[in-house]
């Protein structure tokens, strides 16, 4: 893959980014691993990167995780990119194959978390603008609540319940078949 | 004992959308308890943008169930046969059975049903069942000196090829009639918009070729409809624009088995036919000059898939979900389906048998309408 790229596109990948997070604690990465974030992506885009980009919404411990995320995914990107040009087209679908299933093997292993650490995740992919991450988290979610009743899905995700009785009643009487 | 888990952050309402939205469409049950959750879930759940995002989201409507028309499940007792639906999902309708009706298709979110008199004039009527709302129409009856006692019949969205029919179940509707007096074969059409019923100019003579069958599912391909057309014979095409009949020719010679036609993922039209224990699908291709001809795209082992040993007798091909891709396949064991993309295989009822002859999968999505309880 690097003898694919021009001298140009190897500066670019080298290029570092600093990231900041809510606890102060500095992390040094790529800006192809950075700019799977929309958001950070646009402020590289703007120039308002220099002196690194701080993330008062996500903590070191989080913010950690989200770069495990980024990095595997941009790696897996451009090794993709650079595949394709070097492999017939049966040999790439071989690539292909083998990538997608070590990237789903990583996606598996990567959300074997708590619920209070999927949530915060969930939060950092949302804030970060990163689409394969709230994919992946917001999936986990609903994935888990097979099966569940209200009562359950409540108490797994720490939700009040504010319907009235009244309402509670109403709605079970329309779609009394989903709670036989 | 360790301490007790952290409890999770709050997450604003647009990520609770995020999460509802990819609440896989073949549960349905799952959305309807997740309503109950709270007041903002409910609120996102009953929510028009939420029904149509959703489908927006997963674009290719579920197998809520098949309808069919059968006994009870173990009974042979034929005057207990009527349509019914049977749920593969955990989807159930408000009413499971059209007593004294009997299906002829489904498509679009609808079934369409018939019953006919024992008695002349032989009038057939016919109605529209949506599963979802449990609404049960009667359509006006198609008064004819016609006596059609063989004909296939289609439902149809009247949108036609601009609509995308991920939501169309209440728009308007077209039902397309083939029937023969024995000599002819004449097309009825009946619109929801006119609430009347009209017979197209073209008439089709008949020939030993071109006999009507019933009970073989039709399809709808390329703004065309198919029907299947009797033993050893041709197919016949409706074009929906022209709204001229004309005769195809299979891709192979029939002879009594039993076939299915399908949408191919491309719009094309398809033919599936088993034979020796192997479920042979073939894709009709229109070159640029418009000569039309069958390629063979596909051979299924059925013996190997359904893992056929102690069963001797062959399997049937009853059925055919158009979008999802999936063959309805019954064997003595019971009725499977099939998953063309994954070649996953699902029982999806015990009974086998000739219980059921064929079924008309439902596709649907289901979004639970709480608005009476949540204005």
């Amino acid at each position: 893959m690097a003898s694919a790229g021009s001298g140009d596109e190897k500066a670019a990948a080298a290029a570092m980014i600093t990231l900041i997070s809510s606890d102060n604690e500095k992390f040094e990465v790529t800006e192809a691993t950075a700019t799977l974030s929309q958001t950070i992506r646009h402020m590289i885009e703007d120039g308002c990167t220099d002196g690194g980009v701080p993330l008062p919404n996500v903590t070191s411990k989080i913010l950690a995780r989200v770069i495990e995320y980024c990095k595997k995914h941009a790696t897996a990107a451009a090794g993709e990119e650079g595949s394709s040009s070097s492999f017939s087209d049966a040999a790439f679908l071989e690539v292909d194959r083998a990538f997608l299933e070590e990237l789903e093997e990583f996606d598996d292993a990567f959300l074997e978390v708590d619920r209070a650490t999927l949530f915060d995740l969930i939060l950092a992919a949302n804030y970060l603008d990163i689409k394969g991450l709230l994919n992946l988290t917001c999936q986990k979610v609903a994935d888990s609540v097979k099966g569940k009743t209200p009562e359950q899905i409540r108490e797994m995700y720490n939700i009040v319940n504010d319907l009235t009785p009244e309402e509670e009643a109403e709605i079970r009487r329309e779609t009394q078949w989903a709670f036989e | 004992m360790g301490p007790p888990p952290r409890p999770s952050p709050k997450l604003p309402e647009e990520i609770f959308e995020e999460i509802l939205l990819r609440f896989p469409p073949d549960d349905p049950a799952r959305l309807v308890r997740a309503a109950l959750v709270c007041k903002p879930w409910c609120r996102i759940v009953a929510g028009p943008g939420f029904r149509r995002r959703f489908r927006q989201f997963h674009r290719t409507p579920p197998i809520l169930g098949f309808l069919c028309n059968s006994g009870d499940g173990d009974s042979e007792d034929h005057s207990e046969e009527f349509a019914r639906f049977v749920p593969t999902s955990t989807f159930r309708p408000p009413r499971s059975e059209c007593r004294n009706w009997f299906v002829a298709d489904a498509r679009h979110g609808r079934a369409l049903l018939y019953s006919w008199k024992c008695e002349r004039p032989f009038d057939t009527a016919f109605a529209i069942w949506d599963p979802i709302t449990g609404e049960h129409v009667k359509l006006p009856i198609l008064q004819e000196e016609l006596k059609s006692l063989i004909w296939s019949a289609a439902v149809l969205c009247a949108g036609g090829e601009a609509c995308d029919h991920l939501d169309c179940s209440h728009g308007p509707f077209q039902v397309v009639m083939v029937g023969t007096d024995f000599s002819q074969i004449h097309a009825y059409v009946y619109s929801s918009e006119a609430g009347a019923w009209s017979r197209t100019s073209q008439l089709l003579p008949l020939s030993e070729y071109l006999l009507l069958q019933e009970a073989v599912p039709n399809a709808l391909a390329d703004n065309a409809l198919y029907f299947a057309v009797g033993c050893g014979s041709d197919l016949l095409m409706y074009d929906l624009a022209t709204q001229k009949m004309s005769a195809i020719k299979p891709p192979v010679a029939l002879d009594g088995q039993r076939f299915v036609l399908i949408t191919m993922d491309t719009g094309r039209l398809g033919f599936a036919i088993e034979k020796d224990f192997k479920l042979y699908l073939w894709s009709r291709e229109v070159s640029p000059e418009g000569d039309a001809g069958w390629t063979q795209s596909r051979v299924i082992d059925l013996k190997k898939l359904l893992s056929i040993g102690r069963c001797s007798s062959r399997p049937d091909v009853v059925g055919y979900a158009n979008g999802v891709g999936v063959f309805f396949v019954r064997t003595c064991d019971g009725l499977f389906t099939i998953d063309l993309k994954s070649s996953q295989v699902k029982k999806a009822r015990k009974v086998g048998g000739t219980v059921i002859p064929i079924v008309f999968p439902y596709t649907s999505f289901y979004t639970p309408a709480l608005m009476q309880a949540y204005r």
